[in-house]
């Protein structure tokens, strides 16, 4: 091939790839408008409710409504007047509708919301001084997903143990609602001191299948990596509490929980208390090395109350918990 | 896409049958029959390393923050043991396999046990070389390449040790390659007219694996061309290469339970002719033109797909006795060009630090600083990303993903001076540019960089046998945009890199380095959710800010690959004058370091 072919094959490559190269797809400017973004803030619409009342049972829900001039962070923070339960929505918008602003009824920080009057507070952080506020009643709580073991708020009967072997629990110990429940009216609460035979052990309860009306635990699902546990705990955030619970399979087939006999399964490590307030526990069940055929004969959950006696002060002092909405959801843990 | 594997697979094969030319690349096939059992042998190397330091930090962000730790000691003690295996003269396997224990590990913990690299290559009858396992990939700066991080202009020798973990922890070479696994085949083509040669290259890696349920194994595939003609014309040197790339990044649907996934190819054309060439001079046009595919699919049905192109072209003067090669390009790199084999950055600006990642009351998360670009290798990483990452404008701004970033239009300048042999060695690199689609905003945005690096080699001025070198880097960087007040961006920084060399005994140097960097101005950096789409500019950076890091210590080299060095760095980032968030950082280590 002559050097002449070679420059004109060269040169057409060349060409070709410079005339392509600079065309680009005529768009606007990338991202959100800076002006909207960074300009002078006002509000063109204030906030709004759809609704003043809610039966979040019947499936009903909440929608706000509002309108910058521009694009911010805001959070619409809604809080039970009894209860103390707060339902975060945040965005980044200007506009504040049913796409982003949707309520259903869940909560953000427990407890769960009651059947209680609500505030509701739309609030933008770059802008401290503003604020609008309103006011939704709910009339039915949310129905949650999920199997639920127990909620404590019928009364158990039997179904519920009381293990007070070494006499350490406190008469607090028991079904209460002395104290706002992270569900309904009731928890069960747990108070000891690990005085009378110091072994870590304060007390415990044995909560039977029985409580749901069947033998054994009914669940969404028996798969063990698809099933979740999750429960509520309270904690004073006193140290040196551990709260420990397993999950009793009925070995021998008897319909009921017999000590030393039937297989006990516990997360591995604990729960120490060392925060305040309510908590969502959960893990599934494939963590605590339950198989797919011991899960179809959950006959019991065993909740117990230890002291951790390696920190405890000489004397030990009190250790507590509360415990609510014991419940088993499929493919996650509850969606709060 | 399988069938285009399949293709190309078929056509590399076809090649290989058809040519009685056929060589591989390597040559590392050897006739002599000594020579083959000679190579039949297993070769133990390896590294070892043992690192011991402390880390102090103070300032204004510690003032009433008591749960921040003032010092830190770390430290670890690693062999990387590599066993090379010929077993004949057209095979070879290599492992590495990584012991490590972290300072203060005991009875196991601490100790990690790991296959650090696993890869067989060899030649198929004396004409196809193929490589399996680990591997390092490089194509052109627009399909498959790992461009430089950040903070780094003519790094003083003091930083070197930390620099040469970070680059050996991630696989960095000095060819900006890329760490990849899989598969890949070389082969070669001599001709007898016209064409001088010509190169196949085509590899099948695999980046990600499915978790079988919403994450689809991820691979990449691609293959390069590259054809050199002989002389045109002798008495002018006329001659030219020609290369095309084709690289394509893409998930496997078929494996787990995914059903959504990406496709991002990218072809080009380079080129390299050679206009005039003597002894004396050599004027060649050099650049590389083509596009890029990106394209998000549920199943066979693409929901997103955008395409865009780039143009990068030059001409390159060499001037032979003076040793001086100038560089004039133009480029416009597409807003929508997406070449994640090309575009992933070293420094992810978003990962955890392992010093002080949180500090102050707050607990506020620190940002990397040259101290951290500097020593910390949990802030790099040898990944390829999905979407343009993070960056730093104070740090790097006109192009921040390397020659590939996209969004620009201009000009391109460097000149190159010297060898290490000379007294001098220098380099310069400019770049004019400018945004071709504005980010939130009709306005565009202008740049300007310069880079300048020199060393001088003091030791050839004075005739003294040992070494005696100053090292110097400069890194201006400019960005402005117009528009009303709001729109307005002017960012300016300045990074100065200072080093000393002195071989005061046989093999025993003191090292003096410095860094110091500074930047003021306004800036709105983007942050980009998915691919390289800008979903918001969140905050408005305002900096006036100053860093400095200084670095004093000894080196003694046992023998070649065989160091102790012992080191004090102190660095100070201030931000504003008496600003509460102020702070220093300071570290002691020695670092010895053995390659046998």
């Amino acid at each position: 091939m002559m050097m002449s072919q070679y420059l004109k094959i060269a040169t057409c490559i060349f060409l070709m790839g410079a005339l392509t190269a600079c065309e680009h797809e005529d768009e606007p400017f990338a991202g959100p408008s800076l002006i909207d973004r960074y300009g002078d803030f006002t509000v063109i619409q204030e906030l709004s409710v759809n609704t003043t009342l809610v039966d979040f049972a019947a499936g009903e829900t909440v929608i706000f409504t509002a309108e910058f001039n521009i694009s911010v962070d805001w959070v619409i923070e809604i809080t039970g007047t009894e209860t103390g339960a707060v339902k975060r929505i945040t965005g980044f918008d200007k506009f504040i509708n049913a796409e982003n602003a949707t309520w259903i009824g869940n909560t953000t920080d427990l407890p769960f919301f009651s059947t209680e009057m609500c505030t509701v507070e739309l609030l933008v952080p770059e802008q401290e001084d503003f604020v609008n506020t309103a006011d939704v009643e709910i009339v039915s709580t949310r129905v949650y997903p999920g199997s639920l073991f127990t909620d404590f708020e019928a009364e158990p009967g039997s179904a519920i143990q009381f293990g007070n072997f070494e006499f350490e629990l406190t008469n607090q110990t028991g079904r209460q609602n002395n104290a706002i429940a992270a569900q309904g009216d009731y928890f069960y609460f747990l108070q000891g001191t690990d005085n009378v035979v110091p072994n870590f052990f304060v007390g415990l309860i044995n909560i039977s299948s029985n409580i749901t009306g069947e033998t054994y635990a009914p669940l969404p699902t028996t798969i063990p990596e698809n099933l979740y546990f999750n429960c509520f705990i309270r904690s004073s955030g006193t140290p040196h509490g551990i709260a420990v619970i397993q999950f009793v399979f009925d070995s021998n087939d008897s319909g009921a929980f017999e000590d030393g006999t039937d297989q006990t399964f516990q997360l591995p490590g604990d729960f120490p208390l060392n925060w305040t307030g309510w908590r969502h526990i959960n893990h599934s069940m494939s963590e605590v090395g339950m198989t797919q055929a011991q899960l179809q004969k959950l006959v019991t959950i065993r909740v117990l109350l230890i002291s951790d006696m390696n920190s405890q002060p000489s004397p030990p002092i009190s250790v507590e918990f509360a415990i609510d909405y014991l419940t088993f959801t499929q493919g996650g843990p509850l969606q709060l | 896409m399988k069938k285009q594997h399949f293709t190309v697979f078929s056509i590399i094969c076809l090649l290989n049958l058809l040519s009685p030319r056929l060589h591989a690349q390597d040559g590392s096939a050897k006739a002599a029959e000594e020579e083959k059992e000679a190579r039949k042998t297993v070769h133990f190397n390896g590294l070892g390393r043992t690192y011991l330091g402390q880390t102090a930090i103070d300032g204004n962000i510690l003032e009433s923050d008591s749960a921040t730790v003032r010092n830190l000691t770390d430290g670890e003690f690693l062999l990387d043991l590599i066993l090379n295996a010929t077993p004949n003269d057209k095979t070879e396997v290599q492992a590495i396999l990584r012991l490590r224990n972290e300072f203060g590990g005991f009875f196991g913990a601490g100790q990690t046990i790991e296959v650090r690299e696993l890869w067989a290559r060899g030649v198929i009858a004396n004409a196809l070389k193929y490589r399996v396992g680990d591997m390092d990939l490089v194509m052109s700066p627009y399909t498959l390449y790992n461009p430089l991080e950040e903070g780094v202009v003519n790094e003083a020798a003091v930083f070197a040790p930390q620099r040469e973990v970070i680059y050996y922890e991630q696989f960095y070479t000095d060819a900006n390659t890329r760490r990849l696994q899989g598969a890949k085949l070389d082969f070669g083509l001599d001709f007898t007219e016209g064409l001088k040669d010509a190169e196949f290259s085509a590899f099948l890696t695999r980046i990600r694996g499915t978790d079988f349920f919403t994450i689809p194994s991820r691979f990449v595939a691609g293959g390069s061309a590259m054809f050199n003609s002989v002389n045109f014309n002798d008495s002018l040197g006329m001659k030219a290469s020609v290369g095309v790339n084709y690289v394509n990044t893409f998930d496997d649907l078929q494996s787990g339970e995914a059903t959504t996934g990406i496709r991002n190819s990218v072809f080009s054309v380079s080129y390299n002719l050679t206009a005039f060439e003597n002894k004396k001079l050599a004027l060649r046009l050099v650049g590389e033109s083509g596009k890029s595919s990106l394209e998000n699919r549920n199943d066979s049905v693409s929901f997103f797909k955008e395409t865009d192109t780039f143009l990068d072209v030059g001409v390159r003067a060499e001037f032979k006795p003076q040793k001086v090669a100038v560089t004039a390009a133009f480029v416009d790199v597409g807003p929508d060009f997406f070449s994640i084999g090309a575009q992933s950055k070293r420094v992810n600006f978003d990962a955890d630090k392992s010093y002080y990642d949180r500090i102050g009351v707050d607990d506020e998360k620190r940002d990397p600083a040259l101290f951290d670009l500097t020593r910390d290798r949990a802030l790099y990483t040898f990944q390829l990303s999905d979407r343009l990452m993070p960056y730093d404008a104070r740090y790097s701004n006109t192009l921040p993903y390397g020659t590939a970033t996209p969004n620009r239009r201009g000009l391109r300048l460097d000149a190159i001076y010297g060898s290490d042999a000379d007294r001098i060695e220098a380099r310069i690199d400019a770049a004019l540019m400018s945004e071709i689609r504005g980010q939130g905003t009709n306005e565009l945005k202008n740049f300007s960089l310069l880079r300048a690096a020199a060393n001088v080699n003091i030791h050839h001025y004075l005739s003294w046998e040992k070494n005696l070198r100053f090292t110097f880097g400069y890194q201006y960087e400019n960005v402005d945009r117009g528009g009303v007040e709001i729109e307005q961006v002017d960012l300016q920084s300045n990074l100065i890199d200072l080093g000393l060399e002195a071989e005061l005994f046989e093999s025993f140097e003191l090292l003096l380095g410095a860094k110091l960097f500074s930047a003021n101005g306004r800036e709105y950096p983007p942050r980009i959710d998915s691919f390289n789409d800008v979903i918001d500019f969140p905050t408005q950076l305002n900096a006036d800010d100053s860093e400095s890091l200084i670095g004093a210590g000894f080196k003694y080299e046992f023998k070649k690959g065989i160091y102790l060095t012992v080191q004090y760095q102190q660095f100070d980032s201030k931000r504003g004058v008496n600003n509460p968030l102020d702070y220093g950082l300071n570290q002691v280590f020695a670092l010895f370091n053995m390659t046998f």
